[in-house]
């Protein structure tokens, strides 16, 4: 153009510009060290903010669990945060925020995880970093995936086809519409990808903490799985493996003075998996402790503070010291709750939250008691009695010292087990995946929950409500999505 | 200019005024026809001329008709004002300026004089109505808030439709709001693209460009403006429900939902007898049935629990809160309301008032001219805590220092500073959010629940109410009347405020050379620095117990350079002009933000006196751009024109191999009025049929929160760390190195008219605006684990006709009546769509191809079943279950998720909007005022949806909720009341939609000039005092429904527009 020869034209690079707090891609899988970092990104996703404040990551997934379950008790609906998941009106709402944001979540660890995989390859480092890198990386995708599967299909069943829907098995970074594979194949994925991580996490250094899933974590996680898939005899062996890993990692079931410490620590020697949660690391109201401690100031531990079910409260031994985690007489001065906070018959002390006006507090994802229960539950489900009731001894002895090894069998010793692991876990996100994968009823009846704030108090086995709708968003934009029964 | 004693010259004396107000014209210019002898007026309208003998005088002054006189030794003249000469009249154009009469382009302006008794804190506001093909929604009640604007439709589906808006020659980036009103000469709206295109890449959402003021050669002026004005509240709130009517409402709410539980239903008899609270009770408080427990209505509504045991319940009456609503639902004839304090509306809102000072004064000689300005706004809003208040400074300063040379600055200065209120629509700091959504049951004091006596703090202050003073013994509010909040005392502890200072300077100097060639090189700097501060207390709200603080610090720099070249020449009838150019844009913004929570002392809200830093960052975005313009203007005898206008274009927003892009269009027109055979038709004054085409861009990509995203074309990974450890995740959006420019294709028809001496003027234009390579946010599969990723992909037309027309259907010598009228349509259509995301749902609308952007797609509700007033649907195609019953016939289902989504048929887009204006004058009093009206479209109203809807319990509701289904057999289309299945009872559906049509009388202004016999005792050249007022009422499809919020036909518990009633005083010294 002949104006360009007259007139000044800028220097070259005046048009290029780039931003100054995100990182361009390319630079992120140069070296084992910025592809580690990615990987920390992808547990930070566990403690991120997504679309509201019900919806904080791994944290949220875990009330999700226990809301849907008949363990814990919301004494009145409070600022309703939650309410319409334990009314299970959330997860049949195709348009329902908890619906889609569970999905997004999960699916934003595993497009991060693929990406870590592909480029960890070409990274700048030793092997044995990218074995640590890779081998996380495939924990953490198959973790995604589980979960997935577990809230959005039809329970996995022992010796069936497994042909029903699951869900999208993503596994490039290629952006493309995928349907839904079926459970056996989500399965069997989660399982390859869970052995590619112990090969992977076998015989690396030492992790930096327990953010980072190390091989006890993988070994759990597939114990986990394997309950799912009801294959006892795997899940006790992984159980005791995990155990075992995690023991030799310097793991120890925690002290009783540890057990009432508020459950927001992870230097606790029983954490063998969870995050630490910093200041600055935004967390008013999306944390977990700003719905689940006693003592965090928000409208919603003040009006409804979680309470567990008093049936089940009931079971619990005068001695043990879970039973301290409870309050039965709604008086206790020692439950701190906050200010103008009410006090209800069988709330929770379990979880305290850094103080009154910060909700930030360390998570565990998982816990060495967690290891015992499940092998003494597979154990018990084998039939194998007495290893079942050894396994069981350890952690309920360490939790009451008057507990008397169980001379139970048979289904008496399942329940005790199970009964056991209910207490143990209250809170911790397992109530809803264990209903579902025993193919048990959700029943809230001869206990404390109040009609007008539960309004459901039984559902049937295998009920189409134990499967989470997929979110109409999904079904928007990857027409190859067939919906669950509505 | 001195005069030359030549003995056949004569002296001439004498004085020019005004017809229309007789008083002196300061700065005309009176010359000798045929010479170069002329003057100009003093302050007092008088000149001294030496003139030849037989001379033939010719005066002139902008806005007047010139007149030419024979020359006599005292010559009065008395100039005819100009109103609608439309002959005259120059618009601003990108780089300049341009004849109307040989303007080939579309083009709407405003003048100071327009804007000058209008009170508006942004002068953008004042666009509503001017003309059609523009439609201006007001801005929300905040103080200083801006409108928002969209020049001939949709352009764009996920890239921003805002118009580029040019300051003095150069793309401004701050808010108008900075900028006073009464500096501003002109406001030019351009619509078409021969007179955007020279804007090339940044002109397909139309062009502003507004153009402050300069001085004029001749005697200094001085004005002073004062104006002083009351707000209050310009739309009314939705009808609701009083106490009264609202606790049998709740109760019946609560009784269906026991009957209709989706477990364990119980007997109408049982559910009415709990409800009521005559069930028998546990130690607990509570009801017991079944070995189940209940609580009553009162409890639902608010309790008290003390040690696990429910003591109190939500009761305003003077009546036992087990009988308040007896088991038939009727409210107990005895029940007499406690309190006076459960207006919260009324707690919220203030008196108000607007202040708006301002002074400036021009003059300037033959080789230099000024205009310096000073103006002080303060704006208290409506509602508690919301103000604006601003310091203005200009100076303008232009000089010819030699014949070829000229040079000129003008330097800017503004300091604004405002209290925000209604910042986020849920937000419970938001007074309109919750005083509109809390029960009206519930007191804005505490009060002793046994006594009824209110509570005061140890200082003997009144204690707000939060809905949960368990501490106090004062009972909770139910869930959905926001318990543990409380707007008022939020509001008062809070802060939200922001600063803007804002400088701003353009410079230029301009070189003459070789008789018609003109460079300029053209200079600006604009700092806009804004500094937000918000507090939370400790108290109540999110900030309790700790207290938090944040503050956000943005540094704006914009720096442009355009350097022009000019040409331009007359031969014989033939006149040309053309320019080139060439252009920077470079946009640096500086942020840096923190907050911190945990107070130390309480009153001291810096960052020092908070213990614990809950988040720290800091970044920089740079947005620039580079471009090379060239356009080319002829004309014929004024008779035949044409224009042309290229410019290549390059944006940092896109990668290197893309980022050139070239722009043009081409216009004619063709003034029959100048053609031999129109001569005989004298009625005729003007008529110009005139057309264009070209091609302009838009690069203005967003992000899901609507700002701008400056790098679509990155993959990036933003810093997440993992508590210490450094982390990255996937930016959510994803990459497109390819991406380029959306690109808008128009084509404008116009036909341009004057009649009967200009008494009937005006234009008709039809528009074709095509826009492709949409820059489209094409949403991802949520499996993906991305959001979305931008394409160039789609394409989209807007096409209308405009009509405005202008009459004065009576012009006499002490009363003359002037009307407006302008209506536009508007047809938006999608007309191709990515190709793996044919259709795309987006809330309450479906992108497809063959649909506007905004026709709706929902849920199509289909009334309410008889038998237990169900929610009826239309069901999706091959739905089976049990949530699909037929009704007459008719298969419908309950269930949202059954529900079928489709097109309602409708859209938020009107058939028809427009303006019509009125001025009347009568002697020395003027009268003017402006209707703005939408007819068709209609309106997803969620507040209302809102308020129909009890999903909870304690939140505000409607009166229509009183027609809700009651028994079987009730036919009504309102349905259940029933809270446990409130997803499906109230679901967002075609049920919501309200008509959009309105009629919203927007502004009038009286005013009376006062006689100069009064006035020049005074030594005051011009005095005027007025009265005037802003949005006057609305009328429309519900009332409390602001159909103005938003084009897309959502609304929001916005702050709602201000209606202002002022009082000015203007003069001239």
């Amino acid at each position: 153009m002949a104006v360009s020869a007259i007139l000044p034209a800028c220097k070259k690079d005046f048009l290029e510009t780039a931003p100054t707090a995100q990182a361009p891609a390319e630079n992120v899988f140069t070296t084992t060290a910025n592809a580690a970092a990615a990987m920390n990104g992808v547990y930070r996703l566990m403690y991120t903010a997504y679309a509201d404040q019900g919806q904080g990551g791994e944290s949220s997934v875990m009330i999700d669990m226990d809301m849907m379950g008949e363990d814990l008790v919301n004494p009145t609906v409070g600022n309703n945060w939650f309410i319409s998941l334990h009314r299970y009106i959330e997860t049949r709402n195709v348009s329902g925020a908890q619906t889609l944001f569970a999905y997004r979540y999960y699916y934003r660890i595993i497009s991060n995880t693929n990406a870590i995989i592909e480029g960890v390859e070409g990274a700048t480092g030793t092997e044995a970093e990218k074995k640590a890198i890779r081998g996380e990386a495939y924990a953490m995708r198959a973790y995604a995936h589980f979960k997935l599967v577990q809230l959005y299909a039809e329970r996995y069943v022992a010796g069936g086809a497994n042909a029903q829907l699951g869900v999208p098995l993503s596994l490039t970074t290629k952006i493309e519409k995928l349907p839904r594979a079926t459970v056996a194949a989500v399965y069997t994925q989660v399982n390859s990808d869970l052995d590619a991580a112990i090969t992977n996490l076998t015989g690396v250094a030492a992790r930096a903490n327990k953010s980072h899933i190390n091989l006890a974590v993988v070994q759990g996680i597939k114990a986990r799985v394997a309950l799912a898939m009801q294959d006892y005899a795997s899940a006790a062996a992984l159980a005791a493996a995990a155990r075992t890993s995690a023991i030799a990692g310097s793991a120890s079931l925690m002290s009783n003075a540890d057990y009432t410490a508020g459950f927001n620590s992870y230097a606790n020697n029983e954490w063998m998996w969870g995050i630490s949660q910093i200041a600055d690391q935004g967390t008013f109201f999306y944390s977990f402790f700003a719905y689940m401690s006693v003592n965090f100031n928000s409208t919603n531990i003040r009006s409804n503070p979680k309470c567990i079910n008093s049936a089940l409260y009931n079971q619990i031994s005068a001695t043990d010291v879970r039973k301290k985690l409870w309050d039965p007489t709604a008086r206790d001065a020692a439950f701190l709750v906050p200010p103008s906070g009410v006090r209800i018959a069988y709330m929770n002390r379990k979880f305290l939250a850094n103080s009154a006006s910060n909700s930030y507090g360390d998570l565990a994802f998982m816990r060495l008691g967690e290891m015992y229960l499940m092998e003494a539950e597979a154990l018990a489900r084998l039939g194998r009695t007495t290893e079942a009731q050894n396994a069981l001894y350890t952690v309920a002895f360490n939790r009451d010292p008057s507990y008397v090894r169980s001379t139970r069998t048979g289904t008496a010793l399942i329940d005790e087990i199970m009964i056991q692991r209910r207490a143990e876990l209250w809170g911790e996100g397992f109530r809803f995946t264990d209903l579902k994968r025993l193919n048990l009823p959700l029943n809230r009846n001869g206990a404390n929950h109040v009609a007008s704030v539960a309004t459901v108090f039984d559902i049937p086995a295998g009920d189409p409500r134990f499967q989470w709708v997929i979110p109409i968003a999904e079904i928007n934009s990857n027409n190859l999505i067939v919906q669950n029964p509505l | 200019m001195a005069s030359h004693a030549y003995a056949q010259n004569q002296t001439v004396t004498g004085k020019i005024s005004g017809k229309d107000d007789g008083l002196p014209i300061a700065g005309a210019t009176v010359s000798v026809k045929g010479t170069r002898t002329r003057t100009q007026t003093s302050a007092d309208g008088r000149f001294t001329l030496s003139v030849p003998s037989g001379s033939v005088l010719v005066v002139s002054y902008i806005g007047y008709k010139s007149a030419e006189v024979s020359a006599r030794s005292v010559t009065n003249i008395s100039l005819e004002p100009d109103n609608n000469d439309l002959t005259e009249v120059t618009i601003v154009v990108p780089y300049g300026t341009a004849k109307k009469q040989t303007f080939t382009g579309s083009a709407a302006s405003l003048n100071a004089a327009a804007l000058e008794k209008r009170a508006v804190s942004n002068p953008l506001t004042a666009l509503a109505g001017i003309a059609p093909g523009i439609q201006v929604n007001p801005p929300t009640g905040q103080p200083g808030a801006a409108p928002a604007i969209r020049v001939r439709g949709f352009g764009s589906i996920n890239a921003s439709n805002d118009p580029l808006i040019i300051v003095d020659g150069v793309q401004y980036e701050g808010a108008l709001s900075s900028i006073n009103s009464d500096d501003i000469d002109n406001i030019s709206v351009l619509k078409d693209a021969a007179s955007t295109a020279l804007y090339g890449a940044k002109a397909a959402n139309g062009v502003i460009i507004v153009s402050t003021k300069k001085g004029r050669n001749g005697a200094g002026v001085l004005n002073v403006k004062v104006t002083e004005g009351l707000i209050s509240r310009g739309v009314p709130e939705y009808d609701r429900l009083d106490a009264y009517q609202y606790y049998p409402v709740e109760w019946q709410a609560y009784r269906n939902s026991l009957v209709y539980a989706a477990s364990n239903p119980l007997s109408i008899a049982d559910a009415s007898t709990i409800a009521s609270g005559l069930g028998t009770r546990n130690a607990a408080g509570q009801q017991v049935l079944n070995g189940r427990t209940y609580l009553d209505i009162s409890q639902t509504l608010g309790s008290l629990i003390q040690n696990g045991v429910y003591t109190q319940s939500n009761n305003p009456f003077n009546v036992a809160s087990n009988q308040i609503v007896d088991v038939n639902g009727n409210l107990n004839p005895a029940a007499q309301l406690r309190y006076n304090d459960l207006d919260w509306l009324k707690e919220t809102l203030r008196a108000s008032d607007r202040k708006d000072y301002n002074i400036n004064y021009s003059g300037g000689t033959d080789k230099t001219d000024y205009f310096a300005s000073v103006g002080y706004v303060n704006e208290k809003g409506f509602a508690q805590k919301s103000d604006f208040d601003r310091i203005t400074a200009r100076i303008n300063v232009n000089h010819q220092a030699t014949s070829w040379f000229k040079t000129g600055l003008n330097m800017a200065g503004s300091a604004a500073e405002t209290n925000r209120t209604a910042t986020a629509s849920t937000s419970y700091v938001n007074p309109f959010f919750f005083s509109r959504n809390i029960g009206p049951i519930y007191n804005v004091y505490a009060h002793n629940p046994v006594t009824g006596e209110q509570l005061f703090d140890v200082l003997g202050n009144r204690v707000y109410d939060t809905g949960g003073l368990t501490a106090l013994g004062v009972p909770s509010r139910a869930g959905g009347a926001s318990p543990g909040r409380h707007v008022l005392q939020e509001l008062l502890l809070n802060d939200d405020s922001f600063k803007r200072n804002i400088f701003s300077t353009r410079a230029y100097a301009e070189i003459t050379f070789l008789k018609d060639f003109k460079f300029t090189v053209n200079g600006s700097a604009d700092f806009n620095n804004a500094y937000f501060s918000s507090y939370q207390n400790q108290i109540v709200g999110d900030g309790a117990p700790g207290g938090r603080s944040s503050r956000e610090a943005i540094f704006t720099t914009t720096y442009n350079l355009n350097e022009l070249l000019n040409y331009s020449k007359s031969f014989g009838l033939h006149n040309l002009s053309v320019l080139a150019g060439h252009e920077n844009y470079s946009k640096l913004i500086d942020d840096l933000n923190g907050s911190r929570n945990t107070q130390l002392l309480s009153g001291n809200t810096e960052f020092t006196n908070f213990t614990t830093t809950s988040g720290l960052s800091s970044f920089k975005d740079r947005d620039r751009s580079e471009g090379y313009l060239a356009q080319l203007n002829y004309d014929y005898d004024q008779k035949y024109l044409f224009s042309a206008s290229v410019r290549r274009d390059a944006s940092s927003r896109f990668a290197k191999d893309v980022r050139n892009a070239y722009f043009w269009s081409v216009g004619a027109g063709w003034r029959l009025d100048r053609e031999e055979f129109m001569k005989s038709a004298s009625w005729v004054n003007l008529l110009k049929l005139r057309s264009s085409y070209g091609l302009t861009g838009n690069y203005q990509t967003l992000d899901a929160n609507l700002d701008p995203n400056y790098y679509p074309t990155l993959a990036l990974y933003d810093v997440n760390n993992n508590a210490l450890e450094p982390g990255f995740t996937q930016s959510t959006t994803t990459s497109n190195a390819a991406l380029k420019w959306e690109v808008n294709k128009t084509l404008d028809i116009g036909l341009e008219f004057g009649l009967f001496n200009n008494r009937l003027s005006g234009s008709v234009e039809v528009y074709d605006r095509r826009s492709s390579n949409l820059l489209f946010a094409v949403p991802l599969p949520v499996s993906s684990g991305l959001v979305t990723q931008y394409q160039n992909v789609g394409t989209m037309y807007n096409r209308g006709l405009e009509i405005n027309l202008s009459g004065s259907p009576f012009r006499g010598r002490d009363f003359s009546w002037n009307i407006d009228f302008n209506a536009t349509t508007n047809k938006n259509r999608i007309t191709k769509m990515p190709a793996d995301q044919p259709e795309i749902i987006s809330g309450s609308k479906k992108l497809m191809v063959g649909h506007s952007l905004y026709d709706y797609y929902m849920r199509i509700y289909k009334g309410v079943d008889p038998t237990d007033g169900s929610a009826l649907y239309v069901p999706v195609d091959g739905a089976t279950g049990t949530t699909l019953r037929t009704v007459n016939g008719v298969v419908y289902t309950t269930s949202t998720t059954n529900a079928k989504l489709d097109y309602t048929g409708d859209s938020s887009i009107p058939d028809v909007f427009g303006a019509l204006s009125n001025a009347f004058t009568y002697k020395k009093f003027t009268l003017s005022m402006m209707v703005n009206y939408q007819l068709g479209g209609k309106i997803y109203d969620t507040n209302y949806a809102s308020l129909m809807s009890v999903s909870s319990y304690g939140n505000a509701l409607h009166t229509d909720i009183l027609k809700s289904w009651k028994q079987a057999g009730d036919i009504t289309d309102v349905p259940r009341l029933d809270p446990v299945n409130s997803t499906n009872l109230y679901a967002g559906s075609s049920r919501w939609l309200t008509s959009a049509s309105y009629l919203y009388f927007r502004n009038a202004t009286l005013s009376y000039s006062l006689p100069k016999e009064l006035l020049s005792k005074l030594t005051v050249k011009k005095a005027s005092v007025y009265v005037g007022g802003e949005n006057l009422f609305l009328i429309s499809g519900r009332k409390g429904m602001d159909p103005t919020q938003n084009f897309n036909g959502t609304v929001t518990n916005a702050y709602v527009p201000q209606r202002i009633l002022s009082f000015g005083v203007n003069f001239s010294l």
